[in-house]
């Protein structure tokens, strides 16, 4: 199926005959000038953006309050499955998890139709948007998109100020992933009459809970 | 011109113009985007400055587009993906269902994708027994109302919360739990969701081909693109040649941009990025990944040095919400894929012989979408050329012949004297004869709709002789 493709070079052979002109399209002198402000505090900023994207943010200062923290997001949540990327850190706060729910780990598979809530890692994120740098090396694809419910664990070291910081780690960490993406708060729609109703397809609410650096 | 795409043009935007709930409804959300831009805009120091930014990397990315495309190329297939060329709608729509045949693929799960609008590709997988279901909520209202979509970015926008629950109810009545928005779109989420875990083929289109990364940006909010890409065991992903751009650090700039020029957001909620199937020791993700390159008329507007601007579009749909014949008559009276300024300007050059010449006359040449094009696409300039084309195509001899005739007299002080004596003469006389706004008008096109022009009391030039030198 993929093999044969004539089409190809006809494409490109037309594509090379139309721009051997070298003629640019109507673009405009180079423009340097700076399009956003400077973000003086990143960390203030990123919790302000995810205040506005209703990302819930949970700022701890030590690994002992992220575990407190962790579990009244599991208290909070409603009876289920759960699934967690395969990590030292997810492995010590499931321990706490009521047995009385299934618990997957990314190393066994992705979540199921019936997970509950997803708990991943980060690579990073970014202040200017609020966003979630993720990848499908945490926890798999699906583990923050499936579940109506997203926790990611991350520290402030780990708050860049802006996109072009967060593709700059995509670029020189994460090519090898088969999906990179910015998240930036839960999933939405405003298709009818404009009106904002959260939880479209995707996690109803997102949860970070951001522990400071050590 | 074909007259059977003008006639439908003209009836269907006559009917809207009249459809005040139509109207209304339009208004409402134009005016809540209106809204949001402007405050999105503010969060960039300097929009203009973004806006050439992005219309700078389009532009290079289109002057340079064969070697762009082959690294893209290179790189998914470095991945273990799968890169295929297609000239034409039919080559696209065969080759995906060629594969969804093979695959044996019962039911196909769509993000919303333009692309695949235009080359009607949902009816080709339904013909050969595939279930597909469009999952943006606005694309499978307008599905389920079996209606094309009604904006490049908001397909059901010309639809009450009322009629979509009507919709609903017929349509997935077991869904049903209220007839609120929330409500709705938990309907929706209900219904899809059974699609999305049990569907072997996703099919997404892209707003950027990434060709530094190899990989596909897809920019949504409802996290259904982010599914279709996960869940299927092939994802198939099909956009046009033109939406590459040469490197990943673009996107710092294009993501807020199309994101704040579509919705007034800071950045859609999914930003994404796929770069091939599941790799060795990934977890989950389609076994199979496929890119399609589509054509389609693209390279022949390329090969125009006037027209070639047009495929820095990133169909952010802007220039449709600023449109002032678009907010009248909405998008289905254009009969396109791509509808208002951009549709107007893209389709008689995709599809030269379609008869969509008229598009090009379908606006008021206000320049509302040129300002608003965040990549600086001169669409005003765009349209005259278009209206020019248009002309020496299909030769009109009456417009013609009043151009040429207001020429000679505009080239002479004596002869346009004499016109204009005429002229008033002429609808006086048609007023006095009561002919004027009749069947027997000869100005009807222009006094059917509209109040014919007053005949002044005195000329310029008297008036000019009394008053001009004080
Ligand atoms: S022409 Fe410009 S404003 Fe219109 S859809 Fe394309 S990018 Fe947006």
């Amino acid at each position: 199926m993929a093999g044969s493709n004539p089409q190809r070079e006809r494409i490109l052979a037309r594509v090379r005959a139309a721009t051997a002109d070298n003629v640019p399209t109507t673009a405009p002198a180079a423009s340097k000038a700076p399009i956003f402000a400077e973000i003086p505090d990143p960390l203030e900023r990123f919790l302000r953006e995810c205040a506005a994207n209703l990302t819930e943010v949970i700022c701890t200062r030590d690994s002992m309050e992220s575990a407190a923290a962790c579990d009244r997001v599991l208290q909070s949540l409603p009876p289920g499955e759960l699934f967690f990327q395969d990590t030292p850190v997810f492995r010590s706060w499931a321990s706490h998890v009521d047995s009385a729910r299934t618990v997957r780990w990314s190393s066994g598979g992705p979540p199921s139709e019936s997970t509950q809530a997803t708990f991943t890692l980060a690579h990073g994120f970014v202040a200017q948007t609020g966003s979630i740098l993720s990848s499908s090396l945490c926890g798999g694809r699906g583990a923050s998109i499936v579940a109506p419910c997203h926790v990611v664990f991350g520290t402030t070291e780990q708050v860049v100020a802006d996109i072009d910081a967060a593709l700059q780690i995509a670029n020189h960490d994460l090519l090898s992933a088969s999906y990179v993406g910015l998240i930036s708060g839960s999933s939405r729609t405003a298709d009818i009459e404009k009106i904002l109703v959260q939880g479209a397809h995707g996690p109803l609410r997102v949860v970070v809970i951001l522990q400071a650096a050590s | 011109m074909s007259t059977i795409p003008l006639q439908e043009f003209l009836r269907r935007a006559t009917e809207k113009c009249a459809d005040l709930t139509h109207r209304a409804t339009i208004q409402r959300n134009i005016d809540s985007y209106d809204v949001a831009v402007a405050k999105g805009k503010q969060r960039f120091s300097d929009w203009e400055a973004a806006r050439s930014r992005c219309s700078e990397i389009k532009a290079e990315a289109i002057a340079h587009l064969d070697r762009y495309l082959e690294q893209f190329e290179g790189k998914v297939k470095e991945r273990g993906g799968h890169v295929f060329w297609a000239e034409t709608a039919e080559d696209a729509r065969q080759y995906i269902a060629g594969l969804a045949q093979s695959r044996g693929v019962k039911t196909i799960v769509k993000s919303k994708s333009m692309v695949t609008e235009e080359i009607h590709l949902s009816g080709a997988l339904e013909k050969q027994g595939a279930a597909v279901w469009e999952t943006d909520l606005g694309e499978y209202i307008v599905q389920l109302r079996n209606e094309p979509p009604y904006h490049i970015v908001t397909p059901a926008m010309h639809l009450t919360r009322v009629q979509i629950a009507q919709t609903f109810r017929e349509k997935i009545p077991s869904e049903m739990n209220g007839e609120e928005p929330p409500q709705l779109v938990a309907a929706a989420r209900r219904k899809l969701r059974k699609a999305f875990f049990s569907a072997e083929m996703g099919i997404s289109g892209a707003n950027f081909l990434v060709a530094d990364a190899g990989m596909v940006a897809i920019s949504t909010n409802e996290g259904n693109g982010r599914l279709t890409t996960t869940l299927p065991r092939i994802h198939v992903a099909i956009t046009g040649i033109e939406k590459i751009i040469p490197r990943l650090s673009d996107l710092a700039t294009l993501w807020p941009v199309l994101a704040t020029a579509g919705t007034g957001q800071p950045i859609t909620t999914y930003s994404t990025l796929i770069g091939g199937p599941r790799q060795p020791g990934e977890t989950d993700g389609p076994e199979e990944f496929h890119v399609v390159l589509l054509d389609n008329g693209r390279s022949q507007v390329l090969a125009s040095r006037e027209h070639r601007e047009m495929l820095k579009c990133i169909r952010c749909g802007a220039c449709l919400n600023v449109c002032p014949v678009y907010r009248q008559i909405g998008g289905h009276a254009y009969g396109t894929t791509y509808q208002g300024p951009i549709g107007s300007v893209l389709t008689p050059n995709l599809k030269p012989s379609a008869g969509f010449e008229h598009l090009a006359f379908a606006s008021s040449l206000c320049s509302a979408c040129g300002s608003a094009c965040p990549v600086r696409i001169n669409l005003p300039h765009q349209l005259l050329l278009n209206r020019r084309d248009a002309m020496a195509k299909t030769g009109q001899s009456g417009s013609r012949t009043m151009f040429r005739l207001f020429r000679w007299t505009a080239m002479s002080s004596v002869r346009f004297r004499v016109m204009g004596w005429l002229s008033r003469k002429g609808i006086s006389t048609a007023k006095a004869l009561g002919i004027a706004g009749s069947k027997l008008d000869p100005m009807r096109p222009w006094t059917q709709y509209r109040n014919g022009p007053e005949v002044p009391t005195q000329t310029f030039r008297e008036w000019w002789r009394t008053h001009g030198r004080q």
